[in-house]
């Protein structure tokens, strides 16, 4: 082949290459056009619509006004009522998270140790209620908590009293528990299948007490996932509105009804959607930071 | 082959076992295997897999507690014992290094387990970390070492804490060839350096030949043979033993008397006298012939005196240093293998010939 030649197919195969690389890209966006399309219109859209109201004003009516755009809202976070709803939040949602890391890390393990057959019934088990409504499982709560219900009945029974535990802040616990649970447990079970069982027989060999293995070994290399799930716990526990209400009798005000309450009761849409979007905000970017982090050290 | 059970345990073994089986369920891992590993050898375990070699060594460490049977790490019962209440450590297949640890909180975990006072573990395990040459990587995770590199390290992780019998479980398998041989060299250099009782446990026959100081041949669960590489070589006692170490010929046949075979093809040959517990006179044996060992000439050549067999040969393969025959018999084949050099006769497919061996050449194993 002559020089010349050479060139010419050197081209036109490079051509064909770049052609074949930019319908590949194409498909690619074609397959995630629908999902893509999906995010923006609800996801998106809300959002940037949630932050516009926040910049807004309330009028004297109680309407909102898309003019005078101005920072009230945001400075209006920062006085004492609002802060002593998002101390409560977080602390509720903090115990929350320890609840369901204490309950679902031992179940995780068990899990995790058995055969292929009872891990997986279990694991369907667990996601059973979650396909149950959320509303129904909550006035099962309702039920079993109550005064008259089958929990006081049974510690009446065995001589401890009747227990009345119904809108308590241990009732929202533990109905915020039994309904983020799952998400507590699949993470946990996930980072838990993948340890290499070796590694703790190595602990083991190397003088290490099970205690002492479950620190230094288990719970470093399964730390992914305690931090997925308690990011999947937390998030979700920090806006819980149905819960709250119909556990807690919305006794004490939390985040969730608090805003529901900006934007039904107090008319202040502003204040609602700044903190909506300053809630969004702080959870968003923990997020990001975890994953981005977790990211490489895995 | 080992003392007739019940006899006393010799005190000076460094690691003891006494009619030990494992069950999982109702699958037999381990079979009644007595065993005793003097003080400051090198002991292989060697079969194929799932012959109950690994479940043994995870007995000694620990990791399994056995079903019956005593076990004595340097006359002390250990059969119960957690895997951390041992003075053994283990080099575990694949080195199971931990992931989230550089290497020198790798080595010094064992120690830092048992509170040895800061000072002492950071000279222990600097000292360990230049005995396996790792020295400048103490900062390193396992993930950024090489194959090698880990496999060092684990053997530091477990040094470090003066085992008094360290196990090692494949730790060569997880390498290439080349660093397998250079690993090799460098464990029983550095044995011979610790002078610690080594016990491991391989499916490669050449790696527990060149190793060992002795080696125990295991299958189904039983241990068939434990001996010296050259005993195990040259006096197989077992038909599996001659097979997996090395390459035999298996001639069936009677044992008549105790130095006398009848083959079955009627030939009498004369045998190294066999030990009763291998067979009695009058039951049907096996002998092995190692194909390096048997001779072969031109018909006309055939020694006096000799026991020989006549055959044809059937096949022959050039291997550069050597040259293997195959050699038809009426009865079966049999190959032979010579060295490759000018002066000795090369023999073509379809040459009628003779094979003959010494009488010390053939071991008389079980069917």
């Amino acid at each position: 082949m002559s020089d010349a030649t050479l060139e010419q197919s050197r081209r036109a195969l490079g051509e064909a290459e770049r052609q074949r690389e930019r319908s590949e890209r194409r498909r690619g966006f074609i397959l995630a056009l629908p999902s893509f399309a999906y995010m923006v219109i609800f996801f998106a859209i809300p959002l940037v619509i949630v932050l516009v109201y926040s910049f807004a004003t309330r009028t004297s009516t109680g309407s909102t006004a898309l003019s005078d755009w101005n920072l009230d809202a945001y400075r209006k976070l920062g006085e004492p009522i609002v802060r002593n709803v998002v101390v409560r939040s977080v602390i509720l949602a903090l115990i929350t998270t320890l609840v369901c890391l204490v309950v679902a890390y031992p179940f995780a393990w068990f899990c995790a140790t058995r055969s292929a057959l009872t891990r997986n019934l279990l694991l369907v088990a667990v996601m059973i209620p979650f396909w149950t409504n959320f509303l129904v499982r909550n006035y099962a709560w309702r039920i079993l908590l109550s005064a008259g219900g089958p929990i006081s009945s049974f510690t009446e029974a065995i001589g401890l009293g009747e227990t009345n535990i119904l809108f308590t802040k241990t009732a929202v616990v533990i109905g915020l528990v039994y309904a983020y649970l799952p998400f507590m447990i699949l993470p946990l079970y996930a980072s838990i299948d993948r340890l290499d069982r070796r590694l703790v027989e190595a602990s083991s060999d190397l003088y290490a007490s099970g205690p002492q293995t479950f620190r230094r070994v288990v719970l470093p290399l399964t730390m992914p996932g305690v931090i997925a799930g308690s990011i999947l716990v937390f998030v979700p526990s920090m806006g819980a509105y149905v819960t709250p209400e119909l556990l807690g009798g919305g006794k004490e005000t939390l985040l969730g009804s608090y805003i529901v309450t900006q934007f039904l009761t107090a008319r202040n849409w502003p204040v609602g959607a700044s903190l909506s979007f300053v809630l969004m905000a702080v959870m968003l970017v923990s997020t990001i930071i975890y994953f981005r982090s977790g990211g490489k050290n895995l | 082959m080992s003392e007739p059970p019940g006899s006393d345990l010799n005190p000076a073994a460094a690691v003891s076992l006494r009619g030990i089986s494992k069950f999982f369920d109702d699958v037999t891992a381990v079979d009644h295997v007595d065993l005793e590993i003097g003080d400051g050898e090198f002991f292989a375990l060697l079969g194929p897999s799932g012959c109950g070699k690994t479940t043994t060594l995870r007995m000694i460490g620990g990791l399994e507690i056995p079903s019956e049977g005593s076990l004595r790490i340097f006359g002390d019962e250990v059969g119960p014992l957690p895997p951390n209440k041992r003075p053994v450590n283990t080099v575990f297949q694949n080195y199971a290094l931990f992931p989230h640890m550089s290497v020198a909180d790798n080595v010094a975990f064992g120690l830092r387990m048992r509170k040895v006072d800061r000072a002492e573990t950071a000279s222990r395990v600097a000292q360990a970390i230049s005995l396996v040459r790792m020295a400048g990587m103490e900062n390193r995770r396992p993930a950024q070492l090489s194959g090698g590199q880990q496999q060092r390290v684990a053997l530091a992780r477990a040094l470090v804490n003066r085992p008094k019998v360290l196990l090692l479980d494949e730790p060569l398998a997880a390498l290439d060839l080349k660093l397998r041989q250079e690993m090799q060299f460098e464990l029983k250099q550095l044995q011979r350096e610790v002078g610690i009782t080594f016990v491991f446990v391989t499916h490669d026959q050449e790696e527990a030949l060149a190793l060992s100081d002795r080696i125990g041949v295991m299958n189904e669960g039983r241990l068939l043979q434990v001996g010296t590489p050259e005993e195990m070589y040259d006096a197989p006692v077992d038909r599996f033993v001659a097979d997996f170490i090395g390459r035999s010929n298996f001639l069936a046949g009677t044992l008549e008397d105790v130095s006398t075979v009848c083959l079955a093809n009627g030939t009498r040959i004369r045998v190294p006298a066999v030990d009763a517990e291998i067979a009695a006179p009058g039951s049907a044996i096996q002998v092995s012939l190692r194909p390096e060992r048997v001779m072969i000439a031109d018909e006309s050549a055939a020694p006096e005196g000799a026991a020989s067999l006549s055959g044809r040969v059937s096949a022959v393969t050039f291997l550069g240093n050597s040259i293997v025959y195959h050699v038809g018999l009426d009865w079966m084949t049999v190959e032979v293998e010579t060295d490759h050099r000018p002066d000795l006769r090369r023999h073509a497919v379809g040459d009628d010939v003779v094979l003959w061996w010494r009488d010390d050449a053939i071991a008389v194993v079980r069917p």
